[in-house]
């Protein structure tokens, strides 16, 4: 019984996967056809040495993984942060932040949402000249 | 000729062995296009049943068609097929591995959320279409859907050995070279993939 449901179910998959290749529209029958003759022209001039990706691909990986390094590294969060903490320790933030009252998941979901904006504020706060 | 060209055909001599005769080139570049124009629309389908994407699955058939070609055209035509299929195979799963990268940094990065479902939406995929449709061509497109969904939702081995074997027609021996496993392990893959498909699809697909 069960060889007979999965033998329907390979010969019904197997029709469906036909029809599907037997209905491709023109366009996508025509970019293949463009696909398949850029690939053997591709054979029949084969790109020199020096400009083939397996050349260049170690140095690019190595270039592109130094400069997310260095992207990563002056743009994380931390050291922005470590920064503010050492000018200006101010509990009343980590209060607020760390409260847990009925409203403390909002105050979080604010905190993320207008990141921007405090960072704008504290920009702003450190800037302004002292009375 | 100018030294920079002097430089190149050295480069592509000392790159490349011996190269064939004109005339050889000639054959199997003939013999080459035949099993492509064979092969094309049903790797196609295969591809954008794995990428569910027309593009992606473009891109890699050709990568697999110009990979096959440069390096592989020498060899003996009775074994381009499980090759191109293996070449098609890693193109497809490094997409994969690539998008889900992808992904995974976009959703690490501020202000951007992910998509619960993990797809991006066409505003025209909720466009009516104008001409009626056809109840069973309606029932077809609802049932290869499924059957994609399916497919898409095994592991990769998995629905590598189901669509070389059903859909390719390929026996085990050919599989196993394309998959560049055991001829047993291409049997238990496969049969795994139809018990599977059977309880996801149902008794009444």
């Amino acid at each position: 019984m069960n060889e007979q449901v999965n033998g329907s179910l390979e010969e019904r998959s197997r029709a469906l996967f036909h029809d599907s290749v037997e209905s491709m529209d023109f366009a996508l029958r025509s970019r293949l056809k463009q696909a398949r003759v850029a690939a053997l022209a591709a054979a029949e001039h084969p790109r020199p040495w020096l400009l083939r990706s397996t050349t260049w691909a170690p140095a690019a990986g190595v270039t592109a993984a130094a400069v997310l390094g260095v992207a990563l590294w002056f743009g994380s969060p931390m050291a922005h942060h470590s920064t503010v903490v050492a000018e200006s320790p101010n509990l009343e933030d980590l209060d607020l932040v760390a409260s847990t009252d009925e409203n403390s998941t909002d105050a979080m979901e604010m905190l993320q949402d207008d990141i921007d904006f405090y960072d704008f504020a504290d920009k702003a706060a450190g800037s302004e000249p002292a009375a | 000729m100018t030294s920079f060209d002097r430089l190149n055909a050295a480069w592509m001599v000392w790159d490349t062995p011996a190269p064939a005769s004109r005339g050889a080139v000639l054959e199997y570049t003939k013999d080459l296009e035949k099993f492509l124009a064979e092969i094309e629309r049903r790797a196609f389908r295969m591809a954008q049943m794995a990428l569910r994407d027309q593009d992606d699955a473009l891109d890699v058939v050709q990568d697999a068609m110009i990979k096959l070609t440069r390096n592989y055209a020498s060899k003996p035509s009775a074994e381009w097929r499980p090759l191109f299929y293996r070449i098609l195979e890693n193109g497809i799963r490094d997409l994969q591995r690539r998008r889900s990268v992808r992904k995974r940094f976009m959703t690490w990065l501020p202000g951007v959320k992910e998509d619960p479902d993990g797809d991006t939406q066409d505003p025209l995929d909720n466009v009516a279409d104008a001409a009626p449709a056809i109840p069973e061509a309606l029932m077809q497109d609802e049932a290869i859907e499924k059957l994609e969904e399916s497919l898409r939702a095994l592991p990769a081995r998995q629905r590598q050995a189901f669509s070389l074997r059903n859909f390719e027609g390929m026996d085990v021996a050919e599989t196993a070279k394309a998959m560049g496993c055991s001829e047993g392990s291409v049997k238990t893959h496969y049969s795994r993939a139809v018990h599977a498909l059977r309880e996801q699809l149902g008794e009444a697909w």
